[in-house]
């Protein structure tokens, strides 16, 4: 019975009343169970409240439409970021299990085929002590690392996983998580600089350094994807894709090219440079200690986790899929978990990177940058030009 | 000028560099670690094969055993001492202890015992919470798999033998080596009957002295005596040699 009312629940798509009452002019999947899970809690508050003063205003204002959209926004932001939590997990997971296999080792082997070990190494670091060094710029050393966190956390819940499934359908959405997505080296180098200590200032430069080696390529990239699609708004991308074609397939140069530029704006081996923990300690999380590093790990998965998003929007077409992506069982149950999929799939890309090669040199990285991806992206540019130019596309 | 420009680039293709790499970890990892199961041994689980030969902690063979004391000679970190301990029958005899904290395993013991019951084993799980229970006394020795191969010999090649072309029969110091008398130094004590552990030797009547006592020679039965220098050791007066033949 349960589980028919769920099916009927999706299958629906919600009820108009529910539409209507939401910010949003679509069917929107987060706050419709925001809807649902406030109708149930609210409702037994309501009732509860209800049973002891009979007939009282409380009971009626916790279930008026006004206050269940108001705490429906708040669920809806707490689903988004839960499945976007728990999928940067389950990505530090894969991550453990195929780097293990990768070098003949297990990975990692605590609970569900090595799932839990995130949540103990959670629970590890949240137990430690919090250390802070003397002689440090308070103020900056705060700040930067909440910021770094929290743009990473913002930009995790920026992704939309489909149609149905965002917080907000930004007409400049790629745009503003680029934007945001480049914020970080800027409070890299400032948490560097605050610690008062070599290893993280020459850590913090170092990401400064390699900002200025991919940022450009990155945004030429994202130039042939814009002028493809004819818009910033991802929604509209991945539209375009999946009536057209891919763009993995014309632009095959700027897929790879915007792979190594995505492995380096996450910042993860081969161009780990600011952490580089063979040279510098820890490179600019030398001086966070206990959770603050903890907290800064996932951070980093959080911005690995978009960093692949970003490759499946741009080239492998979002959420949508050839031959089953039009049918009505494919767009009620499948698109989250298809873009999640594939997004793992990037993700693969990124482990397999990070097993096979050695860490990029700090003199070698404007060279990359400059001499190998500018010039590839700038192809990419030009062939979507001609492509679009010539009406082919 | 963009020529110029292009003479910075290396005049070889450097991609290889990064894809070739990237290939092989991938190919390893789809055709190797992914079918098969990785080198890792999840250890207190599962443990590796270990050969019949492998040299852990010594072991002993309590009914075997003679008390001779070759072990406790030639153990290079004097860990083996003799220890009296009740047999099955009740009879106290002497039996080897092994200090395991200070043993390194060398399984000399094993290749000199010459009926051997001191053998080495496959236990290396030796941790212990303290250095007393290191100490394994002559039945905590005892160990429950031990198979021919644990028993090492030593196989050495005496040189005559090999002059007239035989190398298929190997022998031993406990074979070949035998204590010889020096006459005129024996004072008849018969020490070296009493600590014989096989009772090889015999005390023989050979005369009588001035005040009518007994002359007695000892008498080794070379094919009882081990050679495991007790006699030669005990003498007080060193009348007896070991005649070293290897």
């Amino acid at each position: 019975m349960a589980y028919e009312s769920i099916l009927n629940f999706i299958v629906n798509r919600g009820t108009d009343a529910i539409v209507a009452m939401s910010p949003y002019d679509v069917f929107n999947l987060p706050y419709t169970i925001g809807v649902k899970i406030w109708e149930s809690l609210g409702g037994l508050i309501a009732w509860l409240i209800n049973l002891i003063f009979p007939n009282n205003g409380v009971s009626d204002w916790l279930i008026s439409d006004p206050v269940t959209n108001g705490f429906a926004i708040i669920l809806m932001v707490v689903v988004i970021f839960a499945v976007g939590f728990v999928f940067c997990l389950l990505m530090l997971w894969e991550e453990r299990k195929v780097l293990g296999r990768m070098m003949d080792r297990r990975g990692t082997m605590i609970g569900l085929k090595g799932f839990m070990q995130c949540l103990g190494d959670g629970l590890k670091t949240f137990m430690k002590e919090n250390v802070v060094p003397k002689a440090i710029d308070k103020k900056i050393y705060w700040w930067a690392v909440a910021l770094v966190i929290g743009t990473s956390v913002l930009l995790a819940c920026m992704v939309p996983l489909s149609n149905r499934w965002f917080i907000v359908d930004y007409q400049a959405g790629l745009l503003i998580i680029f934007a945001l997505f480049a914020l970080a080296p800027f409070l890299i180098l400032c948490a560097g600089w605050s610690q008062n200590n070599k290893y993280s200032l020459i850590g913090g430069l170092r990401a400064a350094e390699l900002m200025i080696s991919y940022e450009i390529p990155m945004l030429i990239l994202l130039a042939g994807t814009v002028l493809m699609a004819g818009s910033f708004n991802i929604n509209d991308i991945v539209a375009y894709q999946d009536t057209h074609m891919w763009f993995v397939i014309p632009q095959v140069i700027g897929f790879f090219t915007c792979i190594v530029c995505a492995v380096a704006e996450s910042e993860r081996v081969p161009f780990d440079l600011s952490e580089a923990e063979a040279e510098l300690v820890e490179g600019w999380q030398t001086e966070y200690a206990g959770m603050k590093w903890g907290l800064i790990m996932l951070g980093d998965y959080f911005r690995g986790y978009v960093a692949c998003a970003l490759v499946v929007f741009m080239y492998l077409g979002g959420w949508a899929f050839p031959v089953i992506g039009g049918t009505d069982w494919y767009q009620m149950y499948l698109p989250e978990i298809v873009f999640l999929l594939k997004v793992a799939l990037v993700f693969f890309i990124f482990v397999l990177a990070r097993a096979a090669l050695p860490r990029v040199r700090t003199d070698q990285i404007l060279n990359i940058g400059w001499k190998a991806l500018m010039p590839l992206s700038v192809i990419n540019l030009a062939i979507v030009i001609l492509l679009k130019v010539t009406g082919v596309m | 000028m963009p020529m110029k420009y292009l003479d910075k680039y290396p005049k070889k293709f450097k991609g290889t560099g990064v894809i070739a790499p990237l290939g092989k970890v991938l190919r390893h990892f789809f055709t190797k670690t992914v079918p098969h199961r990785p080198v890792t041994i999840l250890y207190p689980y599962e443990k590796e094969w270990v050969p019949d030969n492998y040299r852990g902690r010594p072991g002993l063979r309590f009914d075997r055993c003679l008390g001779c004391g070759i072990c406790e000679r030639v153990c290079p970190t004097t860990c083996i001492e003799l220890v009296e301990v009740a047999d099955d029958a009740g009879n106290m005899v002497k039996r080897p202890q092994v200090n395991i904290g200070r043993c390194m395993m060398c399984g000399y013991c094993a290749e000199y015992c010459p009926v051997d019951a001191m053998t080495t084993t496959t236990d290396y799980e030796l941790a212990e919470f303290t250095r007393k229970d290191l100490i394994y006394d002559p039945r905590r020795l005892h160990f429950e798999y031990t198979t021919d191969m644990m028993e090492v010999h030593i196989e050495e090649h005496l040189m005559s033998n090999i002059a007239k072309g035989i190398t298929d029969q190997p022998t031993a110091f406990y074979k070949t080596d035998r204590p010889v008398l020096e006459d005129s130094k024996c004072i008849s004590c018969s020490k070296c009957a009493k600590v014989c552990p096989v009772n090889a030797i015999e005390m023989i009547v050979v005369g009588q002295n001035d005040k009518g006592k007994d002359i007695k020679r000892p008498k080794i039965d070379d094919k009882v005596c081990i050679s495991c220098s007790n006699c030669v050791i005990d003498c007080p007066k060193d009348a007896l040699k070991m005649n070293e033949v290897l």
